[in-house]
């Protein structure tokens, strides 16, 4: 009995650690309060930043307060997994690419929007179906309470529902200023390429003062095994279009499809209509972690615009909703929009491809794009909605575009077209980003002209406050770059702060291409590639 | 030393990571960069071939610029600290002067006779050939863009009055697209002479207290170019097919039924098809051993930038070569102040700054851009230092929310908002709790080499994390989590093809960029 019980009590413990450490492996992170946002629900609206105090409840001792700013915000959650699918390219052929496919807000992916979701959304169990992607049942399928948008956090649902299923371009992503974002990433492993012991990790590409441990990057901190779970917490960072990525092997995972996009929305969208959005950007200056005072700070975001008198456009925050989009905090209106793209170029080798499925050494130096992507897809692909879609998923409408896996079932592979459609008279913004891993890319505009209001998620503006945007028919993007184009459908606009439109674009069938000729074309057919339609209605 | 590193070589080669021998390279010296280079008024420098080394183990044949020696010719001067010039390195010695200094290099041509004449373009300046005791005599023989050295030793002598603070490329003029593909290309950096202000003091190894001059506005001087440290990086690419053809015409032995070609006009520098991307003319993992590393004898200058929370570095980026690079900066953006040393300025207030914010500042051949980065952590709504009530810790906000009271503390430009925030809910060391993450099981994360060993910065908040457990699966080297424990970022070309080096990962225009705790000194002489 003794001699048993010694062996007994070091095999229990051992049993027990590893319970426990499978029991952490796939975790799922979305804690619905935080101290910074302790009633977790949807933001309010921002007039200024409200003096206050944070209430922080240690594990030992009593609770503390920390002085702190409230300027609204939200936790916001979202979960991806990291593995190998398959994307259609426009060629028809289909084509093996490494990804991230989304694990909550799965009905918002399919549809094209951001998979982002309040964290009581998020928490909400995920209740479509009646099967995951593999044929298995999903218990809690319930047609009667639908709600696709749920996080899939059972581990075995999320490997029923995350081996090969990347999407082309990843889970979109989409923060307000203010926010917490739980992003968490699940590795479920490359299903054609069991050699790989390949960890993956999420780079989100551009937050200034990152931390190394959330920056991504392999060899500066930590990556996530197969089999395991990494929650990457974030403040957002100010507002612009972002973008994130692996950074395992980048010249592996990102030729293979590991990018997607991120951007965060200003809290200048959350200014309530009884304030000039001028004024708002004057109060912002009271919280150090938002004001952008040049002469104190190299690094200054937004400067107040150069302005004599306050004629800019009150704000549109009204019952939780945004009216009035704008891309940047700019205090002036001059970034407002009516409907945004977020547009990711990228070029896809089909040799490479082929080679990261077959186990083959892989030539680096030789990468040569043959396909070229918006949005994980080439034109006419880039403005179509058509595709094999499965009914039995459950999703209603759907612009995906679907592609066959090699257990012959169908997945949405590329969830966003890049059709841009558009009202006579409004403004689309651009929120444009390039990880291509070999070239520099061109994307002009053929008959409505583009504006650049800010490059690498930050607005164009000189520390004078005065606005530096440029217009021009096309833009250039290498690798890691990113800027907001305005394609105004208006040619003439009245004063400020209404803007409004005096004499209106014709309605048609206008164009964005690239003038890199041999680029509009997939791979061997003569005509595609980096193109897509802007429609005025 | 010699044995050592031999020693070191013939183990690496039998380690299958390429990783494996990032490491150990990087054990023969923790090892930073500055911008060194030589200084003085009158350069003679030589053209002259080598071989540069990669980390594949190949020697390319290059050509490169490089100090002259002789009876006649003065030894080099150097800064910030002392170093060696080769009659050939890749780049070409950096030359570093006065605003206002009258410049003049003389240029020996001792290349291979094939290789024909050489020459040196300097854009931004004002450049002279004549002989400066006689200026009616040219110095040299007639070229395309300026006047060059004659093969066989010729001499031309270049006069510029470095009239523009900043950074600026140097390079061949003649038959360029082979010369500066061999590696004839370097930098002129020309320091500022008004700069008062600034009201930091000059860095350590600095070379000056600001990248350019004053500006004097209606009401005030400033100075939006002052810098704590600085960084030179020079980005090249190499198809090692060009440097073949080249030595093939440089080495050949005439002989019966050989005719050996008397021009390199021959040499193909198209179809172009780079394996090799450089940094200060090495690859990663070399780029981040020392300056000077005697190991590269033809390559001296490396990319190894580090910094302390809150400190402006000056970043200075020369494109050569002939394809744009999108040089990617982790960890925050750049504050792009000039472009080819001409500060970009508001139009309505020449005080003011316009140049963009930039996290991906790309090079363009020939173009050079000066830049100020800084890291401090702010906005990240957790304590980079893990302090919690109780643990003796201060922050004091200044007028810009930073600690800046006590240059000596551990968290000495901690962003004091965010002080005893905590990250983790329920931390297994003693590091502030309540947060909002909880960090996964270290089982089943795999650490990188540059990992710290907790998301904390320092060694100090790193030990209590942690606690007494070593971190899984092995202690770091390259970033002891006991004596530096700082935050590693990696600034990188984002044609990610670009981060290799004839195929192989990681390798090509890579560095890591560390954010060292304030308490870890920073050596930026070797």
């Amino acid at each position: 009995m003794r001699k048993s019980h010694h062996i007994w009590l070091p095999v229990l413990l051992v049993c027990v650690g590893t319970a426990i450490a499978s029991a952490q492996s796939f975790k799922v992170q979305c804690p619905a309060k935080t101290s910074l946002h302790p009633s977790g629900t949807a933001s309010a609206s921002f007039a200024g930043p409200v003096q206050g105090t944070i209430s922080i409840h240690p594990d030992f001792g009593s609770d503390f307060q920390l002085a702190s700013n409230d300027n609204g915000g939200a936790v916001k959650c979202q979960e991806v997994s990291g593995g190998d699918g398959y994307a259609t390219m426009a060629d028809g052929t289909q084509t093996y690419l490494f990804g991230f496919g989304p694990l909550s807000g799965l009905g918002l992916i399919a549809n094209g929007q951001p998979g982002t979701q309040l964290a009581d959304d998020f928490n909400k169990p995920y209740t479509d179906g009646p099967n995951f992607f593999n044929g298995q049942p999903n218990p809690n399928y319930d047609p009667g309470a639908p709600n696709p948008n749920g996080a899939i956090t059972d581990v075995a649902a999320i490997m029923h529902t995350g081996v090969m299923n990347a999407n082309m371009p990843a889970p979109l992503i989409a923060i307000d200023e203010d926010d917490e974002l739980f992003l968490t990433l699940t590795n479920v492993g490359m299903i054609m390429r069991p050699d790989l012991f390949e960890q993956h990790t999420i780079h989100f590409h551009g937050y200034p003062n990152a931390s190394s441990f959330y920056d991504g990057v392999p060899d500066a901190s930590v990556a996530i095994n197969i089999g395991g779970s990494f929650t990457y917490y974030y403040l957002a960072p100010d507002a612009g279009t972002y973008f994130w990525h692996c950074h395992i092997t980048p010249p592996e995972h990102l030729q293979m499809g590991m990018v997607g996009q991120i951007y965060v929305r200003p809290r200048q969208n959350r200014v309530p209509s009884g304030m000039s959005v001028y004024q708002a950007l004057v109060n912002a200056q009271g919280d150090l972690r938002i004001a952008s005072n040049c002469s104190k700070d190299i690094l200054c975001s937004t400067p107040l615009p150069a302005m004599t008198t306050d004629n800019s456009p009150t704000g549109g925050y009204s019952n939780g909703t945004a009216t009035k989009m704008y891309a940047y905090n700019d205090g002036d209106g001059s970034t407002r929009y009516d409907h945004e793209y977020p547009i990711q170029i990228h070029g896809f080798d089909p040799n490479f491809h082929f080679v990261g499925m077959t186990f083959n050494p892989e030539g680096f130096a030789d990468m040569k794009d043959k396909y070229f992507l918006l949005n994980g897809r080439s034109y006419p692909d880039t403005v179509n909605f058509q595709g094999n879609w499965d009914t039995s998923y459950g999703t209603s409408a759907t612009p995906a575009l679907y592609t066959q896996v090699s257990d012959g079932t169908n997945h949405p592979s590329q969830p966003l077209p890049t059709l841009i459609q558009l009202k006579q008279g409004e403004r689309a913004l651009l929120r444009i980003s390039d990880l291509d891993v070999t070239e520099f890319q061109t994307l002009a505009s053929v008959g409505i002209p583009m504006q650049v209001i800010a490059l690498n998620a930050r607005l164009l503006r000189d520390e004078a406050g005065n606005n530096m945007y440029y217009n021009t028919n096309s833009i250039t993007l290498g690798g890691g770059e990113s800027l907001d184009v305005i394609l105004d459908t208006c040619t003439a606009r009245g004063p400020a702060p209404d803007y409004a439109c005096t004499t209106k674009m014709p309605t048609g069938k206008y164009f964005l291409y690239t003038p890199q000729l041999d680029h509009l074309s997939n791979d061997a057919e003569n005509f595609g590639g980096l193109m897509t339609e802007v429609v005025v209605n | 030393m010699s044995d050592f590193k031999m020693q070191i070589q013939t183990s690496a080669s039998r380690l299958l990571p390429l990783l494996a021998v990032a490491l150990i390279s990087l054990l023969t010296a923790t090892t930073w960069a500055a911008v060194p280079g030589i200084t003085g008024q009158t350069f003679n420098l030589t053209a002259q071939q080598s071989y540069v080394t990669q980390p594949d183990g190949a020697a390319v044949y290059s050509w490169g610029y490089g100090c002259a020696t002789g009876a006649n010719v003065a030894a080099p001067s150097f800064l910030p600290f002392p170093g060696f010039c080769h009659p050939m390195q890749v780049p070409g010695p950096t030359l570093i002067v006065n605003e206002g200094d009258t410049v003049v290099v003389t240029l020996t041509n001792n290349l291979p006779a094939a290789a024909g004449n050489t020459s040196i373009l300097f854009p931004g300046f004002q450049v002279s050939t004549t002989d400066p005791s006689n200026s009616a005599v040219q110095t040299g023989v007639q070229g395309l863009l300026t006047r060059e050295a004659a093969s066989g030793g010729g001499t031309v002598t270049y006069t510029f009055i470095a009239n523009k603070p900043g950074t600026h490329s140097y390079y061949s003029g003649t038959q360029s697209d082979l010369q500066v593909e061999m590696g004839l290309y370097g930098a002129v950096v020309v320091l500022p002479k008004n700069v008062a202000g600034c009201s930091n003091s000059k860095g350590e190894y600095s070379l000056a207290v600001a990248a350019y001059d004053d500006l004097v506005g209606a009401t005030s001087t400033v100075n939006p170019s002052c810098y704590d440290r600085e960084y030179l990086f020079q980005f090249a690419e190499m198809d090692p097919r060009i440097h073949t053809q080249a030595e093939a015409i440089a080495t050949c032995a005439a002989g019966p039924g050989v005719i050996c070609p008397t021009t390199m006009q021959t040499v193909a520098t198209e179809p172009y098809h780079p394996t090799y991307f450089l940094i200060n003319g090495r690859s990663m993992p070399d780029d981040m051993d020392a300056n000077y590393a005697p190991e590269y004898p033809a390559q001296p200058y490396n990319g190894n930038p580090h910094m302390h929370p809150g400190d402006l570095t000056l970043v200075r980026v020369i494109g050569t070569g002939r394809w744009q690079h999108p040089f990617h900066e982790h960890g925050n953006h750049v504050r792009v102040l000039a472009r080819d040393g001409n500060l970009l300025l508001s139009a309505s207030d020449s005080t003011k700054l316009a140049g963009p914010l930039l996290f991906t500042t790309t090079t363009t051949p020939g173009q050079a851009l000066d830049g100020i980065f800084y890291w401090t952590g702010k906005g990240l709504n957790w304590d980079i230092y893990g302090h919690k009530p109780g643990d003796g810790s201060v922050c004091i906000p200044d007028a810009n929310g930073y600690y800046t009271a006590d240059s000596g503390a551990l968290n000495y430009y901690e962003w004091c908002a965010d002080h005893d925030k905590p990250l983790e809910t329920h931390p297994y060391g003693s590091v502030g709790s309540g947060g909002p993450a909880t960090l996964p099981d270290a089982n089943i994360l795999a650490d990188g080499a540059w990992y710290g060993g907790s998301p904390y910065l320092g060694p100090d908040a790193t030990a209590n994390a942690v606690g007494t457990s070593p971190i899984p699966p092995a202690g770091t080297v390259v970033n002891s989590p006991t004596t530096e424990a700082g935050y590693a970022f990696m600034w990188h070309s984002h044609n990610e093809r670009e981060i290799t080096t004839n195929d192989i990962f990681p390798g090509g225009m890579l560095m890591m960029m560390l954010v060292d705790p304030p308490v870890f000194h920073i050596n930026e002489a070797q």
